[in-house]
């Protein structure tokens, strides 16, 4: 019985074949294959293997070979085995179904590895477009950051001298624009900061009640200049210090407060916080803001989280980067924000986020840093290091303000050692934009003068206000980072925070 | 009598050899992938001069990403040999160097073509910017799509082989 089957079988898939050395065919057993007189003739294979057939005593396999025929395709494995001089045996065994089988597992692979392959590369030329386009970003903010630092301090100082009411309006409307500006350039480098991966969250003890209450003050004169009406609900049981990073805070809750007045013509604002819970030492809050202005349509509403998104064409809602940075800044802080609108309705936004409570001694410390800016005995001598009139004017006009503070100006940095070295200095300020040197290179030869050099803080002037920026300053002894644009108070409480 | 030469065509998998060979016997190109098992083996006569040819059997083996995985048998007898690999998949030439060693060694006399395929992929900055790579390996940049290149390598080979 069993011969019946293996006389089906092996008659199907094995095809044998006894040829000379020139290759003619001798005998042929169980052809499923057409052949004529010569083996070279049946495909090109054989061509090809006709020089194996004139050594003797050899054996030689060839797996998974395709032959194409006009009349059909196989997939063989042949054995071609010389057994004696001028005698050859060659072996087809037809394996057509089994290879057609793995031919469709080697397609799903080859194609998953090579659409893997294109995947990464897109992703690796898409990073360096983006890695080009934040660092030029940075840059070319940071080269605007002087002109605007400059232009701000001498406006407000214009503002303290005898002027018309007319020049005093005139110089509100200058004032309003470069602040509008500054902003404007700090949203830019925050989007840049945030898809580059650099955006680090500071974590002191702030005042929570006075932060929102700075906030409500700002947006109550806006409101009244508008003519609309600010609610605003503070909860009984808010925490009054908390431990975070009060300037994120502030610049979500100020930019969706923003975004409901500049899209509110009439009716009101509303603005409330209250305590979702406290539990392990972490207090979560939530924030509500609506408004009665144009709403966006459901179907837009994702999209106000992009950045530069035109949500509504006809009402001309113009949505930039602020949402777009409130939605990255509560995503960092692990909150969340959602909105509710409807069109010619008005919105609201809805926010949790948690902060860290702060603890007894915290407080005690904040509380006693109000009465800060110590009145010394005599004058501090600051060192500035910059090669800006710009900004070497701008420190100027804020230390004369002061009144604690004497001045020395190097503007050049061959002459920083020399400086250092004949006078007595309290504080150094370097410049990140003086010519020809890095502040990194001034600081360490500063440092390296004397031990009494050793001990003078120093601090940065500069834009470069990322992770790795800061990280690199402190390697070489800058102990903190005055980030331009800057104005007097901010100024002011980095010089106190390091002068002894 | 025409004389017979076994060329043999190597490389990762996807690179685009039997397009090649598509284009170089039957002038068309397809843009769907169809990945070979195995070995295919074609045939063409190439006129040489006015009074000779040759015939060029063409193997056409399964892509590997390590030539060492090859099955030994298929590289018996070859005249030459063309390692073709992708320019937009730099997974395809990272090896180059260590590939064409693995064949010199071998295969010391079998003369070996290095072809860039698919250069309609890419710009002519992206080709400069791998020139350490490529300079002085590649001996032809090909597109299976366009035909640009396709027939010089094959009928030059073919001359040189004689």
């Amino acid at each position: 019985m069993l011969d019946n089957y293996q006389k089906k079988y092996l008659k199907n898939n094995f095809q044998l074949l006894l040829v000379d050395n020139e290759g003619s065919i001798l005998e042929v057993g169980n052809p499923f294959i057409k052949v004529g007189n010569k083996l070279q003739d049946i495909h090109p294979f054989f061509e090809s293997v006709q020089d194996l057939l004139l050594i003797k005593n050899q054996q030689h396999s060839f797996s998974c070979v395709n032959l194409d025929f006009d009349y059909d395709n196989f997939i063989v494995d042949i054995i071609i085995h010389t057994v004696k001089k001028n005698e050859t045996v060659v072996i087809i065994e037809n394996l057509t179904k089994h290879y057609n089988n793995y031919q469709i597992t080697a397609q799903r692979r080859n194609e998953t590895v090579i659409n893997y392959e294109v995947l990464e590369l897109k992703n690796k030329y898409l990073l360096e477009k983006e890695t080009f386009k934040n660092n030029f970003i940075a840059n070319f903010s940071h080269q605007l950051r002087n002109p605007i630092t400059a232009s701000a301090i001498f406006s407000k100082l214009l503002l303290d001298t005898n002027l018309s009411s007319e020049q005093k309006n005139y110089l509100d409307i200058i004032l309003s624009a470069n602040k509008d500006l500054k902003e404007r350039i700090n949203d830019i480098l925050d989007v840049a900061k945030i898809e580059s991966g650099k955006l680090i969250l500071s974590e002191s003890v702030f005042n929570f009640k006075d932060l929102l209450n700075e906030l409500i003050t700002g947006y109550s004169i806006i409101a009244s200049k508008k003519g609309l009406d600010f609610k605003t609900e503070l909860a009984f049981n808010l925490p009054d210090y908390i431990r975070g990073d009060a300037y994120r805070l502030k610049q979500i809750l100020g930019n969706i407060l923003s975004n409901a007045f500049t899209y509110t013509t009439k009716g009101s604002v509303h603005f409330s916080a209250s305590l979702n819970y406290i539990r392990a030492k972490k207090v979560n809050l939530h924030f509500e803001i609506s408004d009665t202005g144009i709403g966006i349509d459901q179907s837009q509403q994702e999209e106000i989280f992009e950045r530069f998104t035109k949500v509504n064409e006809q009402n001309n809602r113009n949505i930039g980067l602020g949402l777009s940075i409130v939605k990255h800044l509560v995503e960092h802080m692990n909150g969340n924000i959602s909105i509710e609108s409807q069109l010619d309705k008005g919105s609201k936004f809805i926010c949790n986020l948690s902060f860290k409570l702060a603890n007894e001694d915290d407080i005690k410390y904040k509380s006693s840093l109000k009465e800060l800016r110590p009145k010394f005995d005599t004058k501090k001598n600051l060192l500035l290091i910059e090669d800006s009139e710009l900004i070497q004017l701008s420190v100027l006009k804020i230390l004369s303000s002061d009144g604690n503070f004497f001045l020395n100006i190097v503007s050049n940095g061959e002459d920083v050692i020399a400086s250092v070295e004949n006078q007595e200095v309290d504080i150094i300020l370097i410049s990140n934009t003086i010519q020809r040197y890095a502040a990194e290179e001034i600081a360490k030869s500063i440092r390296a003068i004397s031990k009494e050099t050793r001990k003078i803080p120093i601090l940065a002037l500069s834009s470069e206000v990322f992770r790795d920026d800061i990280k690199r300053y402190k390697s070489f002894g800058i102990k903190d980072v005055i980030s331009k644009p800057f104005n007097d108070v901010s100024f002011l409480d980095k010089i106190y925070k390091h002068v002894k | 009598m025409t004389a017979s030469k076994k060329i043999v065509l190597l490389g990762h998998f996807g690179v685009g050899k039997s397009s090649l060979i598509r284009r170089f016997i039957e002038n068309i190109f397809s843009e769907d992938y169809k990945v070979t098992i195995g070995v295919h083996i074609s045939k063409k006569k190439v006129e040489i001069s006015e009074n000779e040819d040759v015939s060029l059997i063409i193997w056409d083996l399964e892509g590997q990403d390590d030539i060492k995985k090859t099955r030994s048998s298929y590289l018996l007898g070859s005249h030459a040999f063309i390692y073709v690999f992708d320019l937009s998949r730099p997974a395809t030439f990272n090896n180059l160097g260590t590939e064409l060693n693995f064949l010199k060694d071998h295969f010391t006399n079998v003369p070996v073509k290095v072809v860039g395929n698919k250069k309609d992929l890419v710009t002519k900055d992206y080709i400069l910017q791998y020139n350490d790579v490529f300079d002085d390996l590649v001996d032809y940049y090909t597109s299976a799509k366009t035909g640009s290149k396709v027939e010089t390598l094959f009928s030059k080979l073919a001359k040189e082989l004689i």
